[in-house]
């Protein structure tokens, strides 16, 4: 079996066009109709404590119709594509644009635009049997067993559409690829344990064996580890550890969780970067920015209005110095451009980065590179569970997990118990010395984030845990 | 009768005859359709979604080994039986590799159950909804304000379950789920500070939560944040508020219990547990004035954890996870008991819409102690109040915790003094439990909701109950947030 039996029925664009005239149909007395439909179709191999408990296959569509009529706009999203069903979805839009409060901010829907090819649909990802891929599980598991260890982890294969209509004109489509194996193997509960993940657009693209080999590699490390004080170290921290902590460089909690890099929430104040353009706020060597079209990013190439996205600097050699930006922020504020930023609208919540790329110059060397670097240290390779203590600094916590060794003289001499670390991320990127190229990693938070791995100095570490 | 029962009686009939053909050992189907409002006032900015999901899953057991399990959003009869097929191809897959454990018996329920509620929320017009939004965060609006953000969520979650065995349950559960947040900038950078609740009834708690009447507090309160000093660092006994005593609950008891991880299913997301089953029954967990339970049944309260019946069919129960301190039991599933020597689960598989069923919390709550919140106060000799949380992290096996709130109080003598801002605490979680000395009563006891707790791979959210009192814990490392 393999995804691709559910797809070879009518495309989603063939969907689309007969879902938008039944959308115009009902949508009586709307002056702007837009219509969004997603389809997402994944499998998973999902397997723990050396079994295969949770095989999964799954597909889901939503039909999601913005109306508008003046300066009033509604929203509704239905999972069911049936007449009656979009009927009954587009009849509530209407009864919701009825009684909407006028939008200050809303601008007549976009009419029909141009956006760069984008090749992201892979047909062997797609393809791909799911005996194969247990065959790839099937080897982990031997694996542990072989070596006493217990294999848990995922291998999971997903295929996304979108296609976007409007009553201007604009046409949007998208269609894409994408997976991981992500392998944990542990023993004594999780007292011996190690991690390696890899991602992929391609399954081509995936080595099985090469991540099977490294999370054994780190579990027979990673046992019998000794207690270090808490305090500052230098790190390296492998490429696929830390994008959570990236997240949070663009997501407040002060402000409940919403994004901070959008013109929107910086003219308002509602950032806690506000009124720190220009300023140095991560070091000379690191340059970050927002760029759907690197070969390694996933994605369509419009945002939720429909409007191509730009490739944006967002902080050039440590200098902040642009931000995400859309048709309102350019509609709000003299000077400003839009780059293709927006969320589906309405959207009160400002613009968004959603394709994050880290350069570091001289981010030529592996990890095992930048291991050998370090005078003594910690390697970091994996961390959990982080959250935001502090906006204004960015001052995350956080847990390492699955291994961490002390480092000396550029070469690993011994597993350590887990630390939690309390460490400003705009400090952690003030104190980069050496960098991986950027890899491709997968977030919790649905942010495309590609960075590298580091060498940093002074880490802050301030507690241990029993393990 | 209701279109998603009848729907469901039909289609799952149509997936457990043909798991059946397919020799299926077992087979369960769920058909769930999902309608979700938010409401939300950013500023003076409005926005309003409403989400209808349906769709069915299928889970399949093999040869009694092997576990497969597909779910569509095309819910025609010959797509049912295709996906049903396709679980059983992965269950066959599955097999060759083998899964442990029995698959202990439950009841066979045939029963329909339609939650508590006063007012369906959906039926509140979104118009009524913005004007209780605009009322409050336009009360809010002040010099040194920088965000004001106002939303209302509504749910309305319709289920129908079969299984091989003969169960046919249909659930109609109305939730609904309101937040505040405020956000002001000053010499201390930007101060929060916020309420939320979610419950599983209607209309009636924005009724009861008042949210324009708590706005002028909350904005006077993160104006005053930002002026005020922070947290010393230290040792210090500490009181917590009932939310975060209850978060504290959900992250430092609520995970570890759970069996799957405790089993290993977990180990490369959710982590795995210090709770490990040769401790069941032995561990001081806390001290003796804790006790907590996994109650989903609707006499413990309307949470986000409440049921008649968990996603494989298993009865509402309670249960003690902690008796008066020590360790005593699991949140399980009917593939999971039997690893704990159980004979029946206490029905704690639960899955985002129609996904597929994993362990997850119910209401997990510790029980109300004796004290009243005015003599806990006056009973604290040097303190700090911690309340309302900002941030939570806490390790993988759950050992290792720190949380940060929004606000606090330094205690002197019995009585509340200055505010602080960003008081944060840590600790190792046996030692922190051990240390609590004292739980606020029933009149304190509130059952908080806790709507996003992720889960699993692809990752899944659940709202989850967790009843909690402000408590007292002697002795705790503090610090402040900046």
């Amino acid at each position: 079996m393999s995804q691709s039996s559910t797809q070879k029925q009518t495309s989603l664009a063939q969907q689309g066009y007969r879902v938008f005239d039944l959308v115009r149909k009902f949508a009586r007395g709307a002056q702007e109709i837009e219509a969004t439909l997603t389809s997402t179709t994944g499998e998973s191999l999902r397997f723990g404590n050396n079994e295969l408990g949770q095989s999964q296959f799954t597909k889901s569509r939503t039909l999601s119709v913005r109306l508008a009529s003046g300066k009033k706009q509604a929203r509704t999203t239905t999972g069911r594509l049936d007449e009656s069903f979009i009927q009954k979805a587009v009849e509530k839009t209407v009864a919701q644009l009825n009684t909407a409060p006028e939008d200050p901010d809303y601008l007549p829907m976009l009419g029909r635009q141009k956006y760069p090819t984008l090749n992201r649909y892979h047909e062997r990802t797609v393809e791909e049997s799911a005996e194969t891929k247990a065959g790839h599980v099937g080897h982990a598991i031997d694996l542990a067993r072989k070596n006493k260890l217990l294999a848990s982890g995922i291998l999971g294969t997903s295929f996304d559409e979108v296609f976007m209509l409007n009553t201007a004109g604009l046409e949007a489509d998208y269609r894409g690829t994408g997976g991981y194996f992500s392998l944990t193997m542990d023993a004594d509960n999780g007292n011996q344990t190690g991690f390696a993940m890899s991602t992929f657009a391609d399954i081509s693209e995936l080595n099985p064996g090469e991540v099977s080999e490294t999370a054994l590699e780190r579990a027979r490390l990673n046992k019998a580890q000794s207690e270090i004080a808490p305090g500052k170290f230098d790190v390296v921290i492998d490429p696929n550890a830390w994008s959570e902590m990236l997240f949070f460089f663009i997501v407040s909690a002060s402000t409940g969780f919403s994004p901070d890099f959008g013109v929107r929430q910086y003219r308002e104040g509602r950032s806690y970067l506000s009124g720190r353009m220009g300023e140095k706020i991560l070091g000379d060597n690191v340059t970050l920015v927002d760029d759907v079209y690197h070969p390694l990013q996933t994605g369509p190439a419009f945002d939720g209005e429909g409007y191509p996205k730009s490739k944006l600097t967002l902080v050039e050699d440590g200098l902040l110095k642009g931000l995400a930006s859309s048709r309102i922020s350019a509609h709000r504020y003299n000077g400003v451009n839009p780059t293709g930023h927006e969320l589906p609208l309405p959207n009160p919540l400002g613009e968004a980065p959603t394709n994050l790329v880290v350069h570091g110059k001289g981010g030529t060397k592996t990890t095992d590179e930048l291991v050998s670097e370090l005078d003594k240290g910690l390697l970091l390779t994996r961390l959990w569970y982080i959250r935001e203590v502090e906006p204004r600094t960015k001052t995350l916590t956080g847990m390492t997990r699955d291994g961490t060794f002390l480092v000396e003289n550029g070469e690993i001499k011994r597993p350590v118990k887990n630390l939690r670390f309390n460490q400003s991320l705009l400090d952690l990127f003030k104190n980069i010395d050496g960098f991986t190229e950027p890899v491709r990693n997968t977030s919790f938070t649905g942010t495309a984030m590609l960075q590298p791995g580091i060498l940093a100095r002074d880490f802050n570490f301030t507690s241990v845990s029993p393990f | 009768m209701n279109s998603t029962k009848s729907l469901g009686e039909e289609l799952s009939r149509v997936s457990l005859e043909t798991a059946a053909r397919e020799n299926a050992t077992y087979a369960d189907f769920r058909l769930v359709n999902t309608i979700s409002e938010v409401v939300s006032v950013i500023n003076e900015n409005p926005a309003s979604e409403e989400l209808n999901d349906l769709g069915a899953g299928m889970r399949v057991l093999y040869k009694g080994s092997g576990w497969g399990f597909a779910d569509t959003d095309d819910v025609n009869p010959e797509n049912i039986r295709e996906t049903t097929r396709k679980a059983v191809a992965l269950a066959r897959g599955a097999s060759k590799i083998g899964s442990k454990g029995s698959f202990v018996k439950e009841p066979v329920h045939v029963d329909d159950w339609i939650s508590p509620k006063k007012k369906d929320p959906l039926a509140v017009s979104t118009d009524t909804k913005y004007g209780v939004l605009q009322d409050a965060t336009g009360r809010m609006k002040e010099e040194g304000i920088v965000a004001r953000r106002g939303q209302i969520f509504s749910t309305r979650i319709e289920k129908y379950f079969a299984n091989s065995e003969g169960s046919k349950i249909f659930q109609d559960l109305t939730q609904t789920g309101a937040s505040l947040i405020v956000a002001a900038k000053g010499p201390s950078g930007i101060q929060r500070r916020s309420i939320q609740q979610y419950v599983l009834g209607g209309y009636e708690l924005l009724d009861d939560l008042d949210l324009p009447g708590q706005a002028p507090t909350l904005t006077k309160e993160a104006l005053a944040l930002t002026q005020a000093e922070g947290c010393p660092e230290g040792k210090s006994d500490v009181i917590l508020s009932a939310d975060q005593v209850g978060l504290q609950v959900h992250e430092s008891c609520g995970h570890p219990i759970e069996l799957d991880r405790v089993l290993g299913y977990e180990a490369n997301f959710a982590g795995r547990s210090f709770l490990t089953p040769d401790q069941l029954g032995k561990m001081q967990y806390g001290s003796e004035h804790v006790s907590i339970v996994m109650d989903a049944t609707v006499a413990h309260g309307h949470g986000l954890g409440t049921f008649a019946y968990d996603d494989e069919g298993v009865q509402a129960q309670r249960k003690y996870a902690v008796k008066n301190g020590k360790f005593v039991g699991y949140l399980m599933s009917r593939g999971t008991a039997s690893h704990v020597g159980e004979t029946r689960s206490n029905g704690c598989m639960r899955a985002d819409t129609y996904k597929l069923p994993i362990i997850r919390m119910t209401n997990v709550s510790l029980e109300p102690g004796n004290w009243d919140y005015d003599e806990l106060i006056e009973d604290t000799r040097d303190g700090v109040l911690m309340d309302t949380n900002y941030g939570w992290s806490i390790d993988q096996k759950r050992y290792n915790f720190q949380f940060n709130c929004e606000k606090g109080y330094r205690i002197k003598n019995g009585s509340l003094g200055e505010m602080i801002r960003g008081p944060g605490y840590s600790g190792i979680t046996p030692e922190f439990w051990n240390a609590c000395d004292a739980v606020g009563n029933q009149k304190s006891w509130v059952l908080w909701g806790t709507p996003n707790c992720g889960k699993g791979q692809p990752q899944q959210v659940m709202g989850t109950g967790h009843g909690a009192a402000p408590s007292r814990f002697r002795n705790i490392r503090i610090f402040g947030a900046s």
